[in-house]
């Protein structure tokens, strides 16, 4: 099969499952109350987006991510790699770490609100905790993909310390930290969203829990939409980088 | 167990390498092992000599040494004149197994390694790798990435980076071992035209007894460990080698006397 004929049949499954949400609950084949109609759900998300309730929240769920981003990201790239790089530490705090990240980081969530309550901290610092643990693995990881082989080329070539870590650390770790960006990415917006979900005064996880609440489904629908469509994105986006940097690796 | 056939070198002014009562141990899990012991050796500038024993004999160790990437316990190891205290590339250029070439780089890029980590003007790192990979035979592949190229290229293009920086001795430690059988040859063939027009001083660490006759003036058998140097051969064959000398009664004779010593020292 060509390339062009995967992605014509890619187009023809999104073309099939939205002419499904459109024309299903229209014919009362599929209750309309529960899946509004595909057309219905575009022009309520046209309207809400319009409302400054929304686009306060939109701000606040915004800010959330992207403090939590730059908190958790090096903070746990810098964990990651002194674990990696030092042996001792590495065998200390390992399995502490492994253990931590197979438990669901939800369950801490209730503790975060007894110690900072539910605002915007709250947010922050429970997105931030729920992605360390995956930035801490990842890049112990990335060091781990540096070989050995091409340090000792490096360095029987006179490079430096600083040399090493810029010609052959970086580029050895770049295509796995930037998957490590996108996947952390991933758990960051779903801390975000959690922590809003569950108890929060505003951010759009806040309202997409209120109108499932309330049976707003037009409304619900236009909240997933608007919300995939930016983690989509940001997640191509990284993605095409990612190819980019890391054609070498095939 | 002295080596019985000596050979005396007419002194040169300066040798490339000088080894002499070289020792090392290393920390192992019940107390210091030793690996090599009381190695002593010359290299006279623009020999190729090949050093072969028995896996884990340390010949490779040895080999860092020169390159100044370990450091031995005891004993004396110059290069040109100066011990080797650090990697020096103005002195030494080094070739590895498995080519380790950086994947991310071209293979121009790959050879033009060593000059940037210096920070020479582009141009010239441009000028002077495209020589290079002319020399070693791959004029037009300069765009290529390492995972495009096939294993003999890719040493090649290895050979192309030790060779960049015009040190007078090159160091290989099994370059080879990973080719297949034919290509292998081809390499040792293409190894020895390339040494004859750039006239360094080679130390060859190899497996293979016939790589080494063919290649050496000098077949340099080091015992099992902890290694030492137990004989010293010279390969009177004259040069330029041909493939037809694999077949003669000489090259035979010489690849069997390495082959019993070798025996004898495991």
């Amino acid at each position: 099969m060509t390339r062009f004929q995967i992605i014509a049949i890619r187009l023809l499954l999104l073309a099939l499952v939205l002419a499904a949400w459109e024309t299903l609950p229209r014919n009362n084949i599929v209750n309309p109350m529960l899946l509004p109609p595909l057309t219905d759900v575009l022009k309520t998300l046209i309207q809400i987006v319009q409302r400054a309730q929304v686009q306060e929240a939109i701000l606040v769920t915004a800010a959330e991510v992207i403090v939590a981003f730059i908190i958790a990201v090096p903070l746990g790239a810098l964990i990651g790699v002194l674990i990696a790089e030092y042996e001792y530490a590495g065998q200390i705090f390992k399995p502490l770490l492994f253990y931590v990240f197979s438990v669901p980081k939800s369950i801490f969530l209730p503790m975060f609100i007894l110690i900072m309550g539910i605002g915007f901290q709250q947010k922050v610092a429970y997105a931030a905790f729920s992605t360390l643990f995956v930035v801490i693995m990842s890049a112990t990881a990335a060091v781990e993909s540096v070989k050995a082989d091409h340090v000792l080329v490096a360095r029987s070539y006179g490079a430096t310390r600083m040399q090493i870590l810029t010609r052959v650390y970086v580029p050895s770790m770049m295509p796995i930290l930037l998957e490590t960006l996108r996947i952390s990415m991933i758990f960051n917006f779903t801390g975000v969203m959690i922590a809003e979900m569950y108890a929060s005064r505003t951010g759009i996880g806040h309202l997409i829990a209120n109108w499932g609440e309330n049976f707003q489904l037009p409304q619900l629908f236009a909240g997933v939409i608007l919300l995939a469509a930016v983690a989509i994105t940001f997640n191509e986006a990284v993605r095409f980088l990612e190819n980019r940097v890391s054609a070498w690796r095939t | 167990m002295k080596p019985n056939l000596t050979v005396v070198h007419e002194a040169p002014a300066r040798p490339a390498i000088e080894v002499a009562g070289l020792n090392h141990t290393y920390a192992g899990r019940e107390g210091d092992v030793p690996a090599l012991s009381d190695i002593s050796l010359t290299v006279s500038a623009g020999r190729f000599v090949v050093l072969v024993g028995p896996s884990g004999c340390g010949k490779t160790s040895l080999l860092m040494m020169m390159a100044g990437l370990r450091h031995q316990t005891s004993g004396k190891l110059d290069v040109q004149g100066q011990p080797m205290a650090a990697p020096d590339p103005d002195r030494v250029g080094v070739v590895f197994q498995e080519a380790s070439l950086f994947p991310w780089l071209s293979a121009l890029d790959n050879i033009a390694f060593p000059l940037a980590l210096r920070g020479t003007p582009k141009a010239e790192q441009h000028a002077r790798s495209t020589e290079m990979l002319n020399l070693v035979g791959l004029t037009g592949f300069g765009a290529r990435y390492p995972h495009e190229l096939s294993g003999g290229m890719k040493q090649r293009v290895s050979i192309a980076r030790g060779l960049v920086q015009d040190p007078p001795v090159l160091l290989m430690d099994e370059p080879f071992a990973a080719l297949d059988e034919q290509t292998r040859m081809t390499m040792g063939h293409e190894l020895l035209r390339i040494w004859s027009q750039t006239s360094k001083t080679v130390v060859f660490v190899t497996h293979s007894l016939t790589e080494a006759v063919y290649l050496a003036d000098e077949v340099l058998v080091m015992s099992a460990r902890p290694g030492r140097i137990i004989d010293r051969i010279t390969v009177n064959l004259p040069r330029p080698r041909t493939y037809e000398m694999m077949g003669t009664e000489t090259f035979a004779k010489l690849r069997d006397r390495i082959w019993q010593q070798i025996r004898k020292g495991e």
